[in-house]
């Protein structure tokens, strides 16, 4: 198909058609995205709508194998790859609830997410960019930290990956809102020498940073533009949510 | 094999297992290396006293930290045999005096045992405001089954504090079965115990920590960290018995299973005494999905990501 192959040419992340399977339930239906090399792409949608569902089938999580459809990543069918070999080829995923490891510090991590030797300097930067002092380095990545400075770490963790593609699950959970500038930096710094970045988020607000935008709802792209028109669609018709009625048949906000 | 063969492999091995074991045979550093029942080197200085006669299948030793000595520089005590098969039984009396202080790091070394029993039979009294660190480090070979039975009964006076640190990660854990009973008898005296396990193949990993808050505003802290994986099995144990006001305790158990390894644990938490609290908490399972996944995705294998989680949970 010649529309196909344009599409798979021009991107760094090609989803073509993906239906994923959950407990018998389709979570993704018929999705199908890109990602352009050096781009913020943005996946809106309220909760619930198969977001995090999307970002884990990109990454490859074994329970978000597709049923149908395919993936490609810089031209190669990634569709049957596992977790390992496409964050060995440049996709990785900060996580919206990062895992916590007991006895790892700050600064092992950091250097298990880099894969390579890392100097202090570099692992302080990273840090600095996420606003957490350098005393972070010797702190565990344990249950000791709030969920916030878990979540900072992640963020600081993945830019010193520096890998092609970049998913963030909603980065902005967690992380005050006075942060949020210096996190948009943040993401902006990941697109440098044509990195990539896809951001899933609820908030709108955080959509509107984005280069462009898809719109999720019930496991199904409904609209895709740049990123104010999908805002405003997001604004104007999707808050109330008409997809999600309480018991009284009233609209949720 | 000649002494000075045996002492150097020892205390070679000694050095891998940290803590600063490459001070072992320092002349400013108290020390006693034993090879089966045989005192192969010793060096004690003001403050410290080491009575040990070599018996039949070890040694007895009493160790004394004097009043008011305190040690800068831990204590080594390496126990070991570099044989395949026998037997050595350390009996040991150690008694820290009040305002004492001393941190002793034993390394029990037994890198070639398929047919071994290695046991211990420790008492430690602690004096009145006094402050004492045992922290034993094993090293086993990769293969047998050598039989680890260390038995302690410690006493701590009041203001003061006890640390007892069991490791034995390094090689196959082989047959351990490990008891600990500690009494907090002195007012506000503080107890805190952990050992960290990890078993394969078949080994048999057994702790049981009880502990006794005796001592009126008397606190504790016992922490297992196990991993089990083949066929390896694992029982913990861990009692804390708040029997005096103002008694503060917590257990805290993480046992980790891979393969067809089996885990028990059992924190039993007594409150004797209506103003003591004593609490708990105990996990068993494997590893957790999104641990694994979250390492992966910074492109470690399944296998990488597993050593890495289970190194942090071990240290």
């Amino acid at each position: 198909m010649i529309w196909g192959e344009n599409k798979l040419k021009e991107s760094l992340l090609y989803v073509d058609d993906i239906t994923v399977m959950r407990e018998e339930k389709e979570v993704l239906k018929d999705v199908s995205i890109k990602v352009l090399p050096g781009e913020i792409t943005g996946i809106l949608g309220r909760n619930g709508a198969g977001k995090s569902s999307l970002a884990y089938a990109v990454m490859g999580l074994p329970n978000y194998k597709p049923k149908k459809g395919a993936m490609y990543f810089r031209g190669q069918d990634i569709t049957n790859w596992g977790i390992t070999e496409r964050a060995r080829a440049g996709i990785t995923l900060a996580w919206q609830h990062p895992a916590r490891y007991e006895g790892i510090s700050v600064a092992e991590y950091l250097k298990i997410s880099s894969r390579k030797e890392i100097d202090v300097r570099k692992m302080e930067e990273a840090l600095n960019l996420v606003q957490l002092e350098s005393s972070y380095l010797s702190r565990k990545v344990d249950k000791s930290l709030s969920g916030g400075e878990r979540k900072r770490i992640e963020l600081a963790s993945v830019y010193l990956m520096n890998s092609q593609l970049t998913i963030l699950d909603e980065p902005d959970s967690g992380v005050d809102l006075l942060a949020m500038a210096d996190i948009i930096s943040l993401f902006r710094k990941m697109t440098e020498n044509g990195r990539s970045v896809l951001i899933i988020t609820h908030r709108e607000d955080v959509a509107s940073q984005c280069d462009r935008s898809y719109l999720m709802c019930s496991g199904e792209i409904v609209l895709e533009g740049t990123a104010e028109a999908v805002r405003r669609y997001f604004l104007s018709q999707c808050i109330p949510c008409p997809e999600h009625k309480d018991e009284t048949g009233e609209t949720q906000e | 094999m000649k002494v000075v063969e045996e002492y150097s492999q020892l205390l070679e091995i000694a050095s891998r297992t940290g803590g600063g074991a490459s001070a072992l045979g320092d002349k400013d550093t108290v020390y006693m290396v034993v090879h089966a029942n045989k005192i192969i080197g010793k060096n004690i200085l003001p403050g410290v006293e080491i009575d040990a006669v070599e018996t039949a299948e070890g040694i007895d030793a009493v160790i004394t930290v004097t009043k008011g000595t305190i040690i800068e520089k831990p204590v080594h005590m390496c126990f070991g045999h570099l044989g395949h098969e026998g037997k050595q039984v350390i009996k040991s009396k150690m008694v820290i005096e009040d305002g004492a202080r001393a941190e002793f790091l034993a390394h029990c070394i037994f890198p070639n045992a398929v047919e071994f029993l290695h046991a211990m039979e420790g008492e430690i009294q602690i004096g009145e405001n006094a402050s004492f660190a045992y922290r034993e480090v094993h090293v086993h070979g990769r293969e047998g089954k050598i039989k680890v039975r260390p038995k302690s009964k410690v006493v701590v006076g009041g203001n003061s504090s006890y640390i007892g640190d069991f490791t034995l990660v390094e090689g196959r854990v082989g047959d351990l079965d490990i008891e600990i009973e500690v009494e907090a008898r002195g007012a506000h005296s503080h107890v805190d115990i952990r050992s960290k396990i990890y078993g394969k193949y078949d080994d048999i990993c057994k702790i049981k920590d009880v502990i006794l808050l005796n001592g009126e505003g008397s606190s504790a802290l016992v922490k297992a960290r196990v991993v089990l994986k083949d066929e390896s099995k694992g029982s913990f144990l861990g009692l804390v018995d708040g029997a005096a006001a103002g008694a503060r305790g917590h257990v805290d158990c993480t046992e980790v299973v891979q393969g067809r390894a089996v885990a028990e644990a059992s924190p039993v938490v007594r409150a004797s005494h209506p103003e003591a609290e004593v609490t708990h908490e105990a996990a068993i399972g494997r590893i957790a999905d999104e641990k694994i996944e979250g390492l992966m995705a910074k492109g470690l294998s399944e296998e990488e990501s597993i050593e890495v989680i289970v190194s942090g949970l071990l240290r």
